[in-house]
């Protein structure tokens, strides 16, 4: 008995101080590639952005092992505005797909770029 | 004996615990709305700034994209979302802040929007600490209530070794090489502020512990740190 109410009570310290969450995506570098080609787009840093999202959309990681919302749509947009005008809609179609929350907002982004 | 000690060892570690637990409100309580109306996919909104530090807007703008998305929301990409508030002139959110929210739905299905209003960013010259006061308000595009509400002063040592401080995201030595001192310090106290002060924002539909979290205990509606 004394035995199985330790271990509860380990259990319960344990889920205190592991209260704090595993990452749900893999980010890569992305957050400081994107704020970089934000500041400054030049090829050199649309290049290395561009590497970061295939990494991200090829080898997706954290809990989830999903592509975080909204990166597949940003990913498809920039072959959209770098001439790879196929492939960035089909990324951008997969963001409906992955998140159907999004249809609204990117269908209407998917038909400026097809006019 | 030996039992006596371990059923004490119990007790200790379980008054270890249960104290934290019972003095704070729970989230479902501190939030309720939350709860209630169970928004799924945010848009984050152009930061108000209410400082003479003019490039605190963009500072915040792109910073509270990870966190949230990690609080398991749908997060509207900030970068996509920048060039529709600019084409339809709604770059100033202070226009809309207390107004019908009902045509951001309309536009991108947001459940709801994510305010901001940068308070203060301030820096310490003597000992080189900057100071970051931020008001986060989430309103549903719904109903217009708001959401979820909480401020944080936080007060970064701007001097420290940025190694000992990874939050979500991690500010990595690329970032840390290429944006230069300046640059890194603030975007670095964007960051920590929006993770801090958005810690005890009830978890969203895409985290595993979606629905689990309600009797977890709440932090203060303002709260300030020192790092």
């Amino acid at each position: 008995m004394t035995r199985l109410l330790l271990l509860l009570a380990s259990g319960l310290l344990l889920c205190a101080s592991c209260s704090s969450n595993k990452p749900l995506y893999g980010w890569y570098g992305y957050e400081s590639a994107a704020y970089r080609y934000s500041k400054r787009a030049t090829p050199e840093m649309e290049k290395k952005l561009l590497l970061e999202y295939r990494k991200m959309v090829s080898r997706p990681k954290g809990v989830r092992k999903a592509v975080p919302p909204g990166l597949y749509a940003e990913f498809g947009f920039l072959l959209c505005q770098t001439g790879h005008r196929t492939e960035g809609l089909a990324f951008l179609r997969e963001e409906v797909k992955a998140y159907p929350e999004s249809e609204k907002y990117i269908s209407r982004i998917i038909k400026q770029l097809e006019q | 004996m030996k039992r006596y000690i371990g059923l004490s060892f119990v007790w200790l570690m379980l008054l270890a615990v249960l104290p934290v637990q019972a003095q704070r409100p729970t989230r479902t309580r501190q939030f309720p709305k939350m709860y209630e109306e169970k928004p799924a996919s945010i848009v984050i909104m152009p930061p108000i700034n209410r400082t003479n530090f003019v490039e605190a807007k963009e500072y915040f703008y792109t910073t509270l994209y990870v966190p949230l998305c990690e609080k398991g929301y749908y997060v509207f990409s900030p970068y996509l979302t920048m060039e529709l508030f600019r084409s339809e002139s709604a770059y100033d959110s202070e226009l809309y802040f207390d107004g019908n929210l009902a045509p951001f739905r309309e536009v991108t299905g947001a459940d709801a929007a994510m305010f901001t209003i940068v308070k203060q960013w301030d820096r310490d010259n003597l000992n080189g600490k900057l100071r970051v006061r931020a008001e986060f308000i989430l309103r549903s595009t719904k109903t217009n209530e708001t959401l979820y509400h909480r401020e944080g002063l936080v007060t970064l040592d701007t001097e420290v070794d940025s190694e000992g401080d990874k939050p979500i995201g991690v500010l990595t030595d690329v970032l840390i090489t290429a944006l230069g001192t300046a640059m890194q310090d603030k975007v670095k106290a964007g960051r920590r502020c929006s993770g801090i002060v958005l810690s005890d924002m009830p978890i969203g539909p895409y985290s595993p512990r979606y629905g689990a979290d309600g009797n977890e205990p709440a932090g203060a509606s303002y709260v300030e740190v020192v790092e």
